[in-house]
């Protein structure tokens, strides 16, 4: 149980890495928001259910799994309404450049 | 498992300074939103492991979702204003 | 109901004291927001929503994996371009429910919605056949619903 609850958590540290060099590194706001929907979606997963899994059964998983129901379903209302509003406001996605 | 507990807050701490540097240093000022919200995201996780590490998980969950909901409202509330009022701003 | 279930859920404690605050609360805010909103949950329609998640993570995995590769690429070989998606969904909640995994699905995001068409910005080419997969997959959830949209 400990064991596999470590592995949920690292895994989940590892997405949360890779979102974070995607943050720092893509070019423009679209894709920056691709990364940090990488980071909320699998690693925030991934490491509430190895948390939940270390804290055992109990009203205490009960409430984790309600944070982890909840940040599911605010996080892709809050992208969207960034990306619309990034989208409304006449900003235009990045595109390869065709040499 | 403390030492471990301790390396992942340290792992966070470290992951919301990446996002913080977005957050300075963004071209527009949907980078800046954006980052904020993945600041907050990571927060959530940080308190949740915090209470892990000091064994008083109830406490500190209840104060999480409080966290999200409130972090929900003000980005929506940015955002909002945001698409109305363009980028003009930088 | 549902909301004192909500509430005993989240307090955690079977005093008396917190079972009739809790009573008075649920029921205070269920009367104050009956009248709001039409959409009333169907048993059979959550059922079939919850069997289609295990397949949504399965999804999520999937593309997170392909993305991460895109990011760790040294030469950072991403295409980024904006998909206009048609959908054939005559429900409010379909549409939103669509919207909402495909936003939630890394690699793609929703940035438009009118009606039921959707402008849709991705991250690479592959990402397309997933998109008409989640749309299927929802429109057999809401089959055997009247259309309202």
């Amino acid at each position: 149980m400990n064991m596999l609850s470590i592995i949920f958590i690292v895994a989940g540290l590892f997405f949360m890495i890779v979102a974070a060099i995607g943050v720092i590194r893509l070019p423009d706001v679209f894709s920056r928001s691709h990364a940090a929907s990488l980071a909320d979606s699998l690693g925030a997963f991934l490491m509430l259910v190895g948390i939940a899994l270390h804290e055992g059964l109990g009203i205490n998983m009960l409430k984790i799994l309600v944070v982890l129901a909840l940040l599911y379903i605010l996080n892709p209302v809050i992208a969207h309404a960034t990306i619309r509003a990034a989208l409304r406001s006449g900003l235009k996605p990045w595109q390869k450049e065709t040499s | 498992m403390k030492t471990f507990l301790f390396c992942v807050v340290v792992l966070l701490v470290i992951l919301i300074g990446a996002f913080l540097y977005r957050v300075l240093q963004g071209p527009t000022i949907f980078d800046r939103l954006l980052g904020h919200n993945g600041i907050s995201t990571k927060a959530i996780i940080l308190l949740i492991v915090i209470g892990i590490s000091f064994e008083r998980v109830d406490m500190f969950i209840d104060i999480s979702i409080g966290y999200a909901l409130l972090n929900l409202v003000g980005a929506l509330a940015v955002a909002k204003y945001l698409e109305q009022k363009g980028a003009s701003i930088e | 109901m549902a909301l004192f279930v909500f509430w005993i859920m989240l307090s955690a404690s079977f005093e008396w004291t917190h079972l009739g605050l809790g009573l008075i609360f649920s029921f205070a805010a269920a009367w104050l927001n009956s009248g709001h909103s039409p959409f009333v949950p169907k048993f059979r329609l959550w059922l079939r929503i919850l069997l289609y998640l295990p397949w949504l993570f399965y999804k999520i995995i999937q593309s997170s994996l392909n993305l991460s590769k895109l990011i760790l690429h040294p030469a950072l070989p991403i295409a980024p371009h904006m998909i206009s998606v048609e959908s054939k969904l005559r429900h409010h909640a379909a549409v939103v429910l669509l919207g909402n995994s495909i936003t939630l699905t890394p690699g793609t995001i929703t940035a438009e919605v009118d009606r039921n068409n959707l402008i849709v910005h991705a991250m690479d080419k592959s990402d397309e056949i997933v998109i008409k997969q989640m749309e299927s997959k929802i429109a057999d959830i809401f089959k055997d619903e009247e259309p309202d949209l």
